[in-house]
C-alpha cells in the first residue's frame, strides 16, 4: 500500500489544473500565496471560509468542494473552507436565497465575527438567476446581507472562484 | 392522444386507494402527483404512475374530484411508498388524503402561512405577499422517550460545503435510534416557475434542479416535451444525449466513491477519487462548454455534436479507466476502509421495494430496476447491458454497483463511439395543444428521474411535475441508519448521494 501512496503521490503530476489555474491568474499560481499587502493587516495571510447554501442547486457547492481536492488544493495558498462561522473571516453565499434559508443565512452572517465579508458565489446568489421570478426565492443574498463582491458563472469554475475570491479581498482593503 | 407506451385508466375516487393496492403488487409506482385542470375540465386529478416489471408500459390510474370534495381515502396504508407523494400534494393543492398516517406538512415550511402554491389560481406574487418570515415554522418532530434517549439537532447551515436541511436524531449513546428529517429548506417553486417560463426555456430550468444531474434532468424534461408535441428527435441527438448522459453517470458515481472515503476519514482514497472526477469534469468543460454539461439539451435535440471529439472522449476515458481500475484495487486492498463500509446502512430489499426505491441504492439492495433497461429510450434500446444488483443493502454494496456501472457506462460510450449516427441535431416543435400530455425520464446517477407535463391553452405548460431520484429515496435514510452510530451518518449519508434541491424543488 505505501508503494502504492508513493507512486501516485509523489511522482505523477496531476494532468490538469495548473494550467487552467495559470489562465486565469494571469501568471504563476505561487503569487498568491503572498496576498495583497492591506489584506495580509487584517487577515494575516490566512482566509477561512464558512460556505452558506440559500437554496443553490449544488454545483456551485461541488466546485467550492473542487477547490480543496489535490489539483487546486486552496489551502496551499492559505485558503480554507470551515466549519463553524464563529471561525470565519468570508460567508460565501450561493443560491438564489430560498424562503426557508433566509433566517438561516442571516444568523450565520450575525455569528462570523468582524471584520468580516460576504461574497455572493454564482449567478443566483446575485440576483436570482434562473430562480428569479419563483415564489419561494428572495432574489440574491444582498437581499438578506450586506454583499462586498460577486463571482458571475453558473457554476463558476473553481479557477474563477479562487481568481474571484482574491480580487474581492483586494478590493475590500482598500 | 398520449404517447404509445402510456396508458391512462380512468378509476372513480372511492376505488381509486384499492385499485392502487391492487397495481402495487406487481408493478413499480413511479411517481404519484396532482394537477389542477379547472381550466380544462373544472377538476382537479390525482395520478399515480406504475410499470409492470419486465415490461414498457406505464399504467397511470387517474381520478377527478371536485372543487368542494378535494378529499379522498389515502393509499399510503397499503402502498408505503406514496407517502411523501400524498403530503406533498396536500401541501400543494390542499387534496386531502383521509387516513394518512403523517399529517405534518412536508414541503412548505411555517412563513408561507395557508396557500396551495399549485394551484393555478395562485399567483407567485400573490404568495409573496402572504409570507411572513417571522412565522414559526411549528413542525413537531418524533419524539422517542425513555431512559438515556436524548436528541441531536443538526443543520440546517452544516459542518462541510453541503446542501442545507435539518436533521433531528435519537440517540442511546452512540447508537441512533431515530433520524427524523426536516427537509425543504432550499425549496423556490420550481414546479411553479416551469408554468410561467414556457417550455423551451424549461430546459435551462430543469438543468438547474439538481447540479450533478443537471444533464439527466434536462433530457427528462426535454423528452416529455418532444412526446407532448408528438415529435421524435434523430438518431444522432439521441445518441449524443446517451453518451452524455453516461458520461454524467461517470464523473458522478467515481466522485460518490471518492467521497465515501471522505465519509470513513480515508483522505488518500478520498484525494485519489476526486482526481479522476475532475480530469472527467474538465472532459466536459471541453466538450460542452459546461464541467455540468450545460447548454446542450434543447427542446427538440441538442446543440451540439459530441462525437466530432470522438479523439478526444477515448483519449480522456483510457487514461479514466486505468485510473480507476488501480482506485478501486487500491481501496478493495483497504482494509481499514472496506471494513467500515460492510454491513454499515443496511436497507433490506423488503424496505426498499415497498418504500419505492430507485437508482444505486434500490440495485444495492437487491431490486433490478434501471429505467435504462425497463423503458428503452434513446439509444438505449440497441445497446446491451444489465441492471446490477447486489443483494445485501449495505454502504459497501452500494459502492459496487456504482463500480459496475462505471465499468458499464465505459462500455456503453465505447459501443456509441463505434456506431454512425445519422440525423438532423434539432427538430423544430410546433404549437402543442391544449390538454396533451406526456412522460419523460431517464436513468440518472441517483436513481430514475421521471417528469410530466401537461400542455395549456396559452402555449405553456399547464403542469410540469418534478420526480427527481432523492425524493424517492430521501425518507430511507431513516430506516438504513437505524442502530448505526453517529459517527458513520456521514458515511451512510454519502453512499445514497442525495440532493436537497433536487428533492426540495
Amino acid at each position: 500500500m505505501f508503494r502504492h501512496i508513493f507512486l501516485n503521490f509523489f511522482c505523477k503530476k496531476p494532468a490538469i489544473g495548473m494550467d487552467a489555474i495559470r489562465a486565469v491568474t494571469g501568471g504563476a499560481t505561487g503569487e498568491w500565496a503572498g496576498g495583497p499587502a492591506r489584506l495580509d493587516a487584517a487577515f494575516r495571510r490566512s482566509i477561512r471560509i464558512r460556505q452558506v447554501d440559500a437554496g443553490s442547486c449544488n454545483a456551485c457547492e461541488w466546485e467550492c468542494t473542487a477547490l480543496g481536492n489535490p489539483i487546486y488544493d486552496v489551502s496551499r495558498f492559505g485558503i480554507d473552507f470551515v466549519a463553524s462561522p464563529r471561525h470565519a473571516d468570508v460567508i460565501l453565499v450561493t443560491g438564489p436565497v430560498s424562503l426557508g434559508m433566509a433566517g438561516a443565512l442571516k444568523k450565520t452572517y450575525l455569528a462570523v465575527p468582524e471584520p468580516k465579508i460576504v461574497i455572493a458565489c454564482g449567478d443566483c446568489a446575485k440576483d436570482g438567476g434562473v430562480y428569479r421570478d419563483a415564489y419561494g426565492v428572495l432574489d440574491g443574498a444582498a437581499s438578506v446581507v450586506p454583499v462586498d463582491g460577486y463571482i458571475p458563472g453558473c457554476p463558476p469554475s473553481p479557477a474563477a472562484i479562487m481568481k474571484c475570491i482574491m480580487d474581492i479581498l483586494e478590493s475590500a482593503a482598500k | 392522444m398520449s404517447p404509445e407506451n402510456e396508458k391512462y385508466i380512468e378509476v372513480s375516487a372511492p376505488d381509486f386507494s384499492r385499485k392502487c393496492a391492487e397495481y402495487s403488487r406487481r408493478h413499480f409506482l413511479r411517481m404519484m402527483f396532482a394537477a389542477d385542470e379547472r381550466e380544462l375540465d373544472g377538476h382537479f386529478r390525482v395520478y399515480a404512475v406504475f410499470s409492470p416489471a419486465g415490461c414498457d408500459r406505464f399504467d397511470i390510474l387517474t381520478m377527478k374530484l371536485k372543487e368542494d370534495n378535494l378529499s379522498y381515502e389515502s393509499i399510503t396504508p397499503l402502498v408505503p411508498a406514496a407517502h411523501w407523494y400524498e403530503r406533498e400534494m396536500r401541501d400543494m393543492f390542499g387534496i386531502i388524503p383521509s387516513g394518512h398516517p403523517d399529517a405534518r406538512p412536508l414541503i412548505m415550511h411555517g412563513m408561507y402561512g395557508d396557500v396551495y402554491p399549485l394551484r393555478r389560481d395562485v399567483t407567485a406574487a400573490g404568495i409573496k405577499n402572504a409570507v411572513d418570515l417571522s412565522r414559526e415554522d411549528g413542525y413537531s418532530f418524533m419524539n422517542v422517550k425513555g431512559e438515556g434517549v436524548y436528541e441531536i439537532p443538526v443543520g440546517p447551515v452544516h459542518a462541510g460545503i453541503i446542501e442545507p436541511g435539518h436533521f433531528r436524531f435519537s440517540a442511546v449513546g452512540e447508537t441512533i435510534y431515530h433520524l427524523d428529517p426536516r427537509l425543504f429548506f432550499t425549496h423556490k417553486g420550481t414546479e411553479k416557475l416551469f408554468e410561467s417560463v414556457g417550455f423551451e426555456k424549461g430546459a435551462q430550468l430543469a438543468e438547474r434542479i439538481s447540479g450533478v444531474s443537471s444533464f439527466s434532468h434536462s433530457s427528462a424534461y426535454c423528452m416529455a416535451v418532444e412526446r407532448t408535441a408528438g415529435i421524435e428527435i434523430s438518431p444522432r441527438a439521441k445518441a449524443v444525449r446517451t453518451l452524455i448522459i453516461e458520461l454524467e453517470r461517470l464523473y458522478n458515481h467515481i466522485g460518490d466513491i471518492g467521497n465515501m472515503c471522505a465519509g470513513t476519514g480515508f483522505a488518500v482514497g478520498y484525494a485519489k477519487g476526486a482526481i479522476l472526477k475532475e480530469e472527467l469534469m474538465a472532459l466536459n468543460e471541453r466538450l460542452t462548454g459546461s464541467r455540468y454539461l450545460r447548454g446542450i439539451n434543447v427542446t427538440g435535440g441538442v446543440t451540439r455534436d459530441v462525437f466530432e471529439d470522438a479523439d478526444e472522449i477515448i483519449s480522456v476515458l483510457d487514461g479514466v479507466k486505468r485510473g480507476f481500475k488501480d482506485f478501486m484495487e487500491f481501496l478493495l486492498d483497504s482494509v481499514s476502509h472496506t471494513e467500515r463500509l460492510e454491513g454499515t446502512g443496511l436497507l433490506s430489499r423488503e424496505i426498499a421495494l415497498r418504500m419505492g426505491a430507485t437508482g444505486p441504492a434500490a440495485r444495492a439492495s437487491g431490486i433490478s430496476d434501471d429505467i435504462r433497461r425497463a423503458h428503452p429510450h434513446l439509444s438505449y434500446g440497441s445497446l446491451i447491458f444489465e441492471a446490477h444488483t447486489y443483494l445485501k443493502g449495505d454502504v459497501y454494496s452500494r459502492m459496487m454497483v456504482r463500480r459496475d456501472e462505471v465499468e458499464c457506462s465505459f462500455s456503453i460510450i465505447d459501443s456509441l463511439m463505434e456506431r454512425r449516427h445519422e440525423g438532423e441535431l434539432g427538430t423544430s416543435i410546433n404549437e402543442i395543444m391544449a390538454g396533451r400530455s406526456a412522460l419523460g425520464y431517464t436513468e440518472g446517477p441517483r436513481g430514475s428521474i421521471f417528469y410530466w407535463i401537461k400542455a395549456a391553452g396559452d402555449g405553456k405548460p399547464l403542469r410540469v411535475k418534478v420526480r427527481s431520484a432523492s425524493f424517492c429515496n430521501w425518507p430511507l435514510l431513516s430506516y438504513a441508519i437505524h442502530g448505526n452510530i453517529v459517527p458513520d451518518f456521514p458515511l451512510v449519508n454519502k453512499s445514497f448521494n442525495l440532493s436537497y434541491s433536487g428533492c426540495d424543488l
